[in-house]
């Protein structure tokens, strides 16, 4: 059935069900996305943590450790930690709210995650040029210093999801989330906001549990 | 094909035709692999590489023969049956038609499935079986090898008994040395073995993973840093043979070869004792490091006493960095 | 409540007063590769002199002006200054003040004729097919030109044309650039091009994902050579430690510039995943997938997961050879064979990367030029689930004899055997769909036959590698370089040749002239086994890899070889003659359905529309239907108002509030 010389165009309401089609794609795309990143994330993440165990249980030479080995500040890690944890707790409260229709809690919610992550990524960066131990010291210290730089770099980068989440919901009517808007755009602008939104809180509390992870194997294991 | 004078329905008559067809391919098949298995087991077994100047490399040469005649028939079964099909199913000039729809066959597919499987089977088992027997096929083991020859562990080596020689093996770039700890120690860049005795080797490097690969011993294992990597074997023929690197270590990789030697029992230890003795005469065997299964380039015993200072560089006794350096171990 | 449809929304025939896709402006007012190249190389001198003011103190560099952490910086900036100047960040940057994204120009049809869009930072995935078209076929006559010097080199074992410094430089050039940028050679021009197509969608998921994909391409290529001015990399493309830790300045690159296609392929399988499960046309149901799209559907799944392993590997070498971590170096805590294990859970399934997609290939010419069905089109999907699944379990074999724990190696003889049961199908399916058919043996299918003639040789010969034994000797010899040569080159390279003649003239509606074509078939086959098979017995001989001398007994088998390579190499300049005078002096036209395929995309105008399709297409059948009476035709393109829009959950349907799936 190959059409090739010129057709008519197909008429509008035919056009705006194939754009709706595209629509609900893109919105289950959100979801499938997120979920695959994650795990994308997860064999990266995994890719250290093998390192971490592998070098633990080799010891080569004595130095998983080693003599004189200074453990990085505990108080400074688990606060970090606890930062993102509570970032991640905070923006699933406002997605709770916003689903409910209050747009703005969720805005303040979302501003305190965006904060409190900001916090957990400058007091990374901060640990990370005080350390006790020079990156190459120990095998410990090869891995803390290796993880925590790619950790935060992408840490960053869904924040900035949460930034531009934050961004357009200041051009969204908040009665779009209590009851259907008018025109077919808005409906599925904020749809695609939703989706955007849950996939991010997804993919947020994944890094929170990550961190608390990683916490786990640096301070407490 | 008897004479077309009464003919027969046409789709039984090209049945049968492809009937017979079919069992021909099947006989050109066997004929041809019953051929191939019956050159690989006869002519070629006794020539394949890497030789049989070992009981590693025969165990291997049995196994690349069996490996050959299980996968002999596999591959010219395929091309048998490409050939048939791209000959007789091909289009003929001018015609346009599409072919049968056959979309699957459960038959075919199972026994397909199974027939592969079970010669997938069979190979596991054949291979675990060949790596066991033979104390690990000659491969590098790791520090705690599982599959191990049968042998003595002695202090000192006698010809003649059922004693291990225990050989070390140090890759450093871009040069082989062996340590002989049953003869104190001693260090050769000659790789001399005595004929049937069981030889474990340890092998280790001092910089970057090189692979010890005696292609004629059959035997490989890599040197890594600061890990020791035992291979056994045991030498059935006296001759000469090469040791190759085989891991990809800088430069002068390609240029890292070495030479060895299988000789009589009686002629390796008048050989062993002999340079064992002329390095205690000239100091060697008290510069080199003491035998152990790993060395520590950073560490040097005979650095001396006093702490040395070369522009900034200060080197402690016994080792590069000083003590206040949170690298020392 | 009535729904009124989006006042905003302009008929697509007519071009609105905004240029936003050409028009006015002359080519270099676009931001593009011109203006990405300047913001490269104002990047790298950022770079480097950020990384000479935070580095600096590290005796070594300072001394020798070889500074890693230099070098690292400036190609990190190098990379971001190429992507800011093609304008990669504008839509990121414009999402960020929270504005909503400018309607994409081709959407409006506006992209326009001419070869600017090619050079341009563009969401329309045929586009970015055609990118990667012509950036893999740079890429793969650069890693063949490293080739022939290598075999060059290899003719005398004690007559040394290069160096040995350089020996190695050109012998890591021509692995990794093969081994890095191939395994896009197939789904970047093909998968790209004709995934969407496939499935019947009008777009794909995250066309800017996509896109970056293929502009990381071009930095990891020119980083990768940029390595020859400092010297090279000594590692070969498998990158061991610790001997990367010690090689010069040229490693960076290798470690940066693998990293960066690491990005892209993930960026790639990731668009692809989501496309294929979120942008299937109705009635595209998993048992009418094409086979091509399965290939790139498990495929994909390899990337997302296997490929940030090799991310975190070559990070973890360069902060070794930058921050001075120590994560490889035994004496501090480190430990060579942690680099050996994240490589290869990487390495494997990057050499199923590499093969899967030449199955979907040739699977889909031989059902064309067949005219049959497939046989056991089901049997084929579990094959590629399969392989791609067991990929993730094999990846020690690489190790057997490097000195890891012994009991491992039953385990992964098994599992690599395993293996060879669902590549096994392949076969199964290929030999049935070739009964009782109708073959046409144009150039496609000459192509596909001979991937299915060589990935048997170079597939059994996996299996005497994979038996732990038989591996003592084989190990790391010319053996391997024979078994993969013949499962890459022999399988994917053949693949995609056959893919380029098959789908050529619907992507630019050009034929490439039938003649060349056959000869540069006839010759590629035989020059490429009387290449590659006489190494199974040099490595069986004694040869180790990566040598530039070998045991003089050799030298008339290495000289055959070398000569065979030089040929082969001819072989593929009749290609590359026959390329650009068809596409740019002949262009000979050839529009339609010349290999009168059922399949989706061949339904479609040549090129095909800049949407695809006009109406969302609603698949009837599946492609394989020939020989069937009355079959109906793969899709309507014209559906009845009203079909699409019961095909899905409508966007108006509820209130607002509905919980979108979390």
């Amino acid at each position: 059935m190959a059409e090739m010389a010129a057709q008519p165009s197909p008429s509008a309401a035919v056009q705006a069900e194939d754009e709706a089609f595209y629509h609900e794609s893109g919105i289950n795309a959100a979801w499938t996305g997120s979920r695959l990143a994650i795990g994308g994330l997860a064999f990266l993440f995994g890719c250290f943590a093998f390192a971490y165990f592998y070098l633990r249980s080799l010891n080569s030479a004595g130095r998983w450790q080693g003599s004189g080995f200074v453990q990085p500040a505990v108080w400074l890690g688990t606060t970090i930690m606890v930062l993102a944890l509570l970032s991640a707790s905070v923006n699933w409260y406002g997605l709770q709210r916003i689903k409910a229709g209050r747009k703005s809690i969720w805005q303040i919610a979302g501003l305190f995650a965006l904060a409190m992550g900001l916090a957990a990524v400058a007091l990374q960066i901060w640990q990370l040029t005080t350390l006790p131990f020079p990156p190459g010291s120990s095998g410990y210290s090869s891995v803390f210093t290796g993880f925590y730089p790619v950790f935060l770099t992408l840490q960053l980068a869904v924040l900035i999801w949460l930034e531009i989440l934050l961004a357009r919901s200041r051009f969204i009517p908040a009665m779009s989330f209590v009851e259907q808007p008018p025109t077919v755009t808005e409906t599925q602008s904020v749809q695609r906001f939703q989706a955007s939104l849950s996939s991010f809180t997804t993919v947020w509390s994944f890094m929170a549990l990550i961190a608390f992870s990683f916490w786990f194997l640096f301070y407490a294991l | 094909m008897s004479s077309a004078e009464i003919p027969l329905p046409a789709g039984r008559h090209a049945a049968e035709r492809e009937q017979r067809r079919i069992w021909w391919l099947v006989a050109v098949w066997l004929l041809l692999s019953l051929a191939a298995c019956l050159v690989i087991w006869f002519v070629w077994y006794p020539h394949l590489p890497p030789g049989d100047m070992t009981t590693s490399a025969r165990h291997q040469q049995f196994d690349i023969a069996v490996l050959a005649v299980t996968a002999a028939p596999v591959i010219l079964g395929v091309f048998c049956y490409f050939a048939y099909v791209l000959v007789v199913f091909r289009a003929r000039p001018g015609d346009d038609s599409d072919g049968a729809p056959i979309y699957g066959n459960a038959k075919i597919q199972a026994a397909w499935i199974i027939g592969t499987s079970m010669i997938v089977l069979w190979l596991f088992v054949f291979g675990t079986v060949e790596l066991i027997v033979p104390a690990g096929a000659g491969a590098g083991e790791g520090a705690s090898p599982i599959w191990k020859q049968s042998g003595a562990q002695t202090v000192a080596w006698t010809p003649g008994t059922n004693d291990i020689l225990q050989v070390q093996v140090i890759g450093q770039q871009w040069t082989w040395s062996y340590r002989y700890p049953q003869f104190g120690g001693m260090e050769s860049t000659v790789l001399d073995l005595p004929v049937n005795t069981p030889i474990t080797f340890h092998v280790t490097s001092l910089d970057v993973i090189h692979s010890f690969w005696p292609y004629l011993l059959g035997v490989k294992a890599d040197a890594n840093p600061q890990v020791d990597n035992v291979a056994y074997t045991t030498a059935r023929q006296t001759g000469s043979f090469i040791v190759r690197c085989n891991e990809l270590c800088g430069i002068w990789h390609g240029a890292m070869t070495s030479n060895g030697t299988v000789m009589t029992p009686v002629a390796f230890k008048v050989w062993a004792t002999a340079v064992q003795a002329r390095e205690k005469a000239n100091g060697t065997l008290a510069a080199l490091p003491p035998y152990a299964l790993t060395y520590d380039p950073t560490v040097i015993p005979q650095l001396g006493k006093d702490l040395v200072n070369v522009v900034g560089v200060t080197g402690a006794p016994g080792y590069f960095y000083g003590p206040g350096n949170p690298v020392t171990p | 409540m009535a729904i009124e449809t989006q006042p905003e929304r302009a008929e697509p025939t007519g071009r609105g007063p905004e240029t936003a896709g050409g028009g006015e402006r002359p080519w270099w007012q676009h931001m593009g590769a011109h203006t990405g190249l300047i913001g490269a190389v104002a990047g790298y001198f950022l770079g480097h002199w950020l990384g000479n003011f935070l580095g600096g103190d590290f005796a070594r560099s300072s001394l020798s002006d070889e500074n890693d952490v230099a070098i690292v910086l400036g190609y990190s900036f190098a990379v971001i200054g190429w992507l800011a100047g093609l304008g990669v960040f504008n839509d990121l940057f414009l999402l960020m003040r929270g504005k909503p994204l400018p309607e994409e120009p081709r959407f409006l049809g506006q992209e326009g004729p001419g070869l600017a869009k090619y050079f341009r930072f563009t969401l329309d995935h045929k586009v970015v097919g055609i990118q990667y078209l012509y950036g893999m076929i740079a890429y793969f006559l650069t890693g063949g030109l490293f080739a022939m010097a290598i075999r060059t080199e290899l003719l005398s074992p004690n007559y040394h044309i290069i160096g040995p410094e350089q020996y190695l430089m050109v012998v890591g050039e021509h692995g990794t650039m093969m081994m890095m940028m191939m395994s896009s050679v197939v789904l970047g021009p093909f998968g790209q091009y004709f995934g969407p197509l496939l499935i019947g969608s009008k777009r794909v998921a995250f066309p800017r994902l996509e896109a970056l994909g293929f502009w990381l391409t071009p930095p990891a290529y020119i980083i990768l050579l940029s390595s020859i001015l400092f010297g090279g990399f000594p590692t070969g493309w498998t990158g061991y430690e610790p001997l990367a830790t010690q090689a010069t300045t040229g490693m960076d690159a290798y470690f940066f510039a693998f990293g960066l296609m690491g990005i892209s392929m993930i960026l790639a399988g990731f668009n692809m995943i989501v496309t294929i499960i979120n942008f299937r046309a109705p009635g595209m149901r998993w048992s009418r997938l094409p086979m091509f799209v399965w290939g790139q559907f498990t495929v994909s799944w390899l990337q997302v997961l296997a490929v940030p392993v090799l991310v975190g590997a070559c990070y973890m070498g360069l902060t070794d050879r930058t921050f001075q971590t120590a994560f490889f170096t035994n004496q501090l805590g480190g430990s060579s064979f942690l680099y050996q294990n994240l490589f290869w859970f990487f390495g494997h399934p990057e050499v199923y990367i590499l093969a899967l997609p030449g199955f979907g290939i040739v699977t889909e010419i031989i059902s064309t030029f067949c005219r049959k069905p497939l046989f056991g089109y089901k049997v084929q999907v579990a094959g590629l689930l399969g392989v791609a699944t067991l990929s993730f379990f094999v990846w020690q074999h690489h190790l057997f004899d490097s000195g890891i724990n012994p009991d491992m190696r039953p385990l992964f003889m098994l599992t690599t055997e395993l293996i060879s049961i669902p590549t096994g199908f392949i076969y199964l399916v290929a030999m049935g769909t070739f009964w009782k058919a109708r073959i046409r043996f144009t150039i496609p299918m000459l192509f596909a036959l001979a991937f299915y003639f060589n990935f048997l040789i170079g597939g059994i010969s996996g299996v005497f590698l994979s038996d732990v034994p038989a591996d003592t000797t084989e190990h790391g010899s010319f053996f391997v370089m024979a078994h993969f040569h013949y499962t890459i080159m022999g399988g994917l390279i053949f693949a995609f040749f056959g893919g380029l003649y098959y789908w050529l003239p619907k992507m630019f509606g050009i034929k490439l002239n039938e003649t060349l074509g056959k000869i540069h078939f006839w010759t590629m086959f035989l020059f490429f086994n009387t290449t590659f098979l006489p190494l199974f017995a040099l490595g069986m001989l004694g040869m180790p890899r990566r040598v530039f001398t070998y045991a003089r007994n050799l030298e008339t088998l290495n000289d055959w070889v070398s000569i065979s390579a030089f040929c082969l190499g001819a072989s593929m300049l009749i290609f590359l003659f026959n390329f650009v005078m068809s596409m740019a002096f002949w262009r000979q036209r050839e529009v339609g359905n010349p290999w009168r395929s059922r399949s989706l995309e061949w339904q479609l105008s040549t090129p095909p529309p800049a949407e695809n399709f006009r109406r969302v297409p609603v698949i009837l059948a599946g492609p394989y239907d020939y020989g069937v009476k009355d079959a109906l035709p793969v899709a309507d393109l014209d559906p009845p108002p009203g079909v699409i829009g019961s095909a899905y959950a409508p966007a108006t349907r509820g209130p607002v509030t509905r919980e979108v799936e979390d």
